[in-house]
């Protein structure tokens, strides 16, 4: 190498070619409003040419008083306002908060309720999964299998909504019950839904699992070890993608899931590309759980989807127009609510991201005293600085995406 | 400090199959394209068959001011009033779905009536459909069928006043919101059946 | 001290006596009232020993209960996922000096959520290497989940023209 071709001073001679340059390192600002980020976080990222050195994550850009809201109002008032928690799978936030509630009632749900709030919980995680791996497809510039994973995704809201009356707020469960119950045509076409779902994510798969361009993306890039995940209290699919099996829905089975058989898919690496396996793996897997709970709710024929006690449950409407008693109980139920005796609880179910609990406190009145979530969103959020410590800046984008953070929920 | 632990849950744990080493085919990208190509073309033509026979629409783009799809029956948009053929509305002015509302978005004052078969109604009922959530509480906790959730949801306003919903802009006749009635009713019917069956 | 059948609670209570206050297992979740002093050394020993193992520290959060004294609960969650069983202590807080000693160097997913439990509760973590405002904004005024912070209050706007 002669200066003639690299005619800047300093790299005149062979003795100043190895030397160290002091470079500065460039501190970007990406977010709060970058396609990548959701919309709705901010990181600092403190490059060394293009490799990250430092990144600071700041949330908080959609906090909307989750907490407060809950605590004003009262306890029925409480469920609407976690399907804004994580609005790619509404339906497993309110299955949370209001088992929850029903822990400190100490009641148990009719049978057909418990199986159709499974069902809803699954077309969910379904609708959760895909989004992920689709906008993941979408920001690593791969555009086609994006809009099949949104086909889908279309398809299971389209779904929800028959099922629950909105596609992404559901407000579908009920403490003590759930809403009403499935329409008449809704097995025949959930089938139907299921076996172009299929087809669908099988186009996906052959565009995208073994594309080398994606893999080269995913391979390697944000990698985990099982002893930092436990240490940051990791869970859902980004635990499981180090190889821990560990799933709710197995270790502490809430609902019916003990009667439902399933698989959970685990990865041995902890990378992207394992992480987005087991996605891919685990909606697999919640179809085959819908197909079960559609063939169980046919067997178990028309039955109570609701509690009987109006104290907890608003009395069934047929009476309240008729009837006097239900006529006064309804105006007693809606105006005071559900006592809920004095105590704490808390319960944990899986949801898309990971562990998704609710700890309650009640002091015995109407009005709940906490209404703590333990959003997964923000639990999964901060080791992504330690997984990309030196790796390269456009690794950042899968990375984030596989954590898959959702704004509603992690800010709350 | 940590043990290793890979707990056996119950239940299978399935192992996701991971190509570690790519093959010297997939390394070149073109296997990849003509795979691509041949997933999108099918597509393409699926769609442009059933577009051109508009026997089956499988094309998620709808033309939407001209094109609408069509709701599911349980669909909750915008809640109204319904109203009698005498362009009263049912509401009685009891307050519950005041009091269901989680962002308190509805605003009664009750008022009494000449005509005798309703001593009470609403002298105002306004709702302000930029609080709504569209949660369908107040439907819920109505005890005389007087609000219910409409299939309307384009209600969007350059200012917030006009978000403002007064009683008259919220009276619905019945026969127009048939659809979400008789859902209802089929619903309340099909959830005391079982109980009555039980007794 | 009872035992309420539950194998963790025993544990706990024959190996630390002295930093535990009362124990119940209500709703089946065990449960352990911690001194404030003691804290870590609890915390330290629910992740070292070898039967109670917890890797994870799930949750952490604050109560407020306001018109009684102590005013302020930190709870912790706790769950193992070699054994799969949870342990929830909590630690109570008096209104005039809220502040206790930070579990981040014991489990780090106790960062973020310490800075929010300052955040929204204003209870110090002694020892926190970063303790700044998470949720909220640096200029926000108050801790909004306190219970005598009324939801309407109405915060002064920040930013470039105000």
């Amino acid at each position: 190498m002669s200066g003639a071709y690299f005619p800047k001073p300093g790299f005149d001679s062979e003795d100043d070619f190895g030397r160290d340059l002091h470079t500065e390192h460039q501190v970007l600002n990406m977010g709060p409003s970058h396609p990548a980020t959701h919309g709705t976080v901010k990181f600092l990222i403190e490059l060394d040419g293009e490799n990250i050195v430092n990144l600071d994550i700041q949330v908080g850009y959609l906090h909307r008083g989750f907490e407060k809201e809950c605590e004003a109002g009262t306890w029925y008032q409480a469920v609407p306002y976690t399907d804004r928690l994580n609005y790619n799978s509404a339906v497993l936030a309110n299955v949370a908060f209001c088992l929850a509630v029903e822990k400190l009632l100490g009641i148990e749900t009719p049978e057909r309720c418990q199986w159709l709030r499974v069902m809803a919980s699954e077309i969910s995680r379904v609708a959760d999964h895909l989004t992920r791996c689709g906008a993941a497809c979408l920001e690593l510039a791969a555009m086609t299998p994006f809009l099949y994973g949104i086909e889908a995704r279309e398809l299971t809201w389209d779904h929800l909504e028959m099922l629950c009356g909105a596609r992404v707020t559901s407000n579908y469960v009920r403490i003590g019950g759930v809403k009403h119950e499935m329409p008449e045509d809704f097995p025949a076409s959930c089938r139907g839904y299921i076996a172009r779902t299929r087809e669908l994510l099988a186009d996906f798969d052959s565009m995208v699992t073994g594309n080398r361009i994606f893999i080269d993306r995913l391979k390697d890039t944000g990698v985990i070890d099982r002893e930092t995940c436990l240490r940051y209290a990791v869970t859902g699919p980004m635990l499981r993608s180090t190889g821990v099996p560990l799933d709710m829905r197995k270790d502490e089975p809430y609902l019916v899931y003990d009667e439902i058989d399933f698989d959970v898919p685990i990865g041995e690496v902890g990378d992207n590309y394992d992480r987005y396996l087991v996605c891919v793996e685990e909606m697999h897997q919640s179809l085959r759980i819908i197909e079960q709970c559609l063939v169980k709710l046919e067997q178990l024929g028309p039955g109570p989807v609701n509690v009987t006690d109006p104290r907890i449950r608003w009395p069934a409407k047929e009476g309240v127009f008729n009837r006097m008693e239900e006529l006064i109980q309804q105006f007693k139920s809606v105006t005071e609510g559900p006592r809920v005796p004095a105590g704490e609880a808390y319960t944990a179910v899986e949801s898309a991201n990971g562990e998704l609990g609710f700890y309650l406190v009640s002091d015995g009145s109407a009005v709940p005293v906490k209404v703590r979530c333990r959003p997964p969103s923000f639990i999964n959020l901060p080791p992504m600085a330690k997984m990309l410590e030196g790796a390269l800046l456009a690794d950042l984008i899968p990375t984030f995406d596989f954590i898959n953070m959702v704004g509603g929920e992690c800010d709350r | 400090m940590f043990h290793a632990i890979v707990r056996v849950v119950p239940g299978s744990v399935i192992k996701v199959r991971r190509e570690e080493k790519l093959g010297f085919l997939e390394r070149l990208y073109v296997p990849a394209i003509a795979k691509g190509l041949r997933v999108t073309s099918r597509h393409f033509f699926r769609n442009l068959r059933g577009f051109v026979t508009g026997k089956r629409r499988t094309d998620f783009v709808v033309q939407y001011p001209e094109e609408r799809v069509d709701y599911a029956d349980a669909f909750r948009g915008m809640p109204v009033l319904v109203a009698l053929e005498s362009g009263e509305p049912r509401c009685v002015a009891c307050g519950l779905c005041e009091f269901a509302c989680p962002t308190d978005c509805i605003t009664i004052v009750p008022g009494e009536t000449e005509t005798a078969r309703i001593e009470r109604h609403p002298e105002v009922f306004d709702i302000d459909m930029s609080r709504c959530m569209f949660c369908g509480l107040c439907e819920e906790a109505c005890p005389e069928e007087a609000i219910v959730m409409s299939r309307e949801v384009e209600i969007a306003a350059y200012r917030r006043d006009d978000m403002y919903f007064r009683k008259q802009d919220l009276l619905v006749p019945e026969a127009l919101l048939k659809r979400r009635l008789d859902f209802l009713r089929g619903e309340y019917r099909r959830a005391s059946e079982p109980a009555e069956a039980g007794e | 001290m009872e035992d309420h059948a539950s194998p963790l609670l025993r544990r706990l209570i024959d190996e630390l006596p002295q930093a535990l206050q009362e124990t119940h297992a209500q709703h089946g979740d065990a449960t352990a009232l911690v001194s404030r002093a003691h804290l870590l050394e609890v915390l330290r020993f629910a992740r070292d020993d070898s039967q109670l193992d917890f890797e994870m520290l799930t949750d952490l959060c604050a109560v407020d209960y306001l018109p009684r004294t102590p005013r302020f609960e930190v709870v912790y969650h706790l769950y193992s996922v070699s054994q799969n069983h949870r342990l929830r202590l909590k630690v109570q807080l008096s209104e005039e000096s809220p502040s206790l000693a930070s579990a981040v160097a014991l489990y780090a997913s106790a960062d973020w959520m310490e800075r929010e439990v300052w955040d929204l509760y204003g209870i110090r973590f002694e020892g926190h290497p970063d303790l700044r405002r998470i949720l909220l904004y640096d200029e926000f005024e108050g801790h909004p989940l306190r219970k005598d912070y009324p939801k309407e209050r109405r915060q002064p706007l920040v930013g470039p023209g105000n």
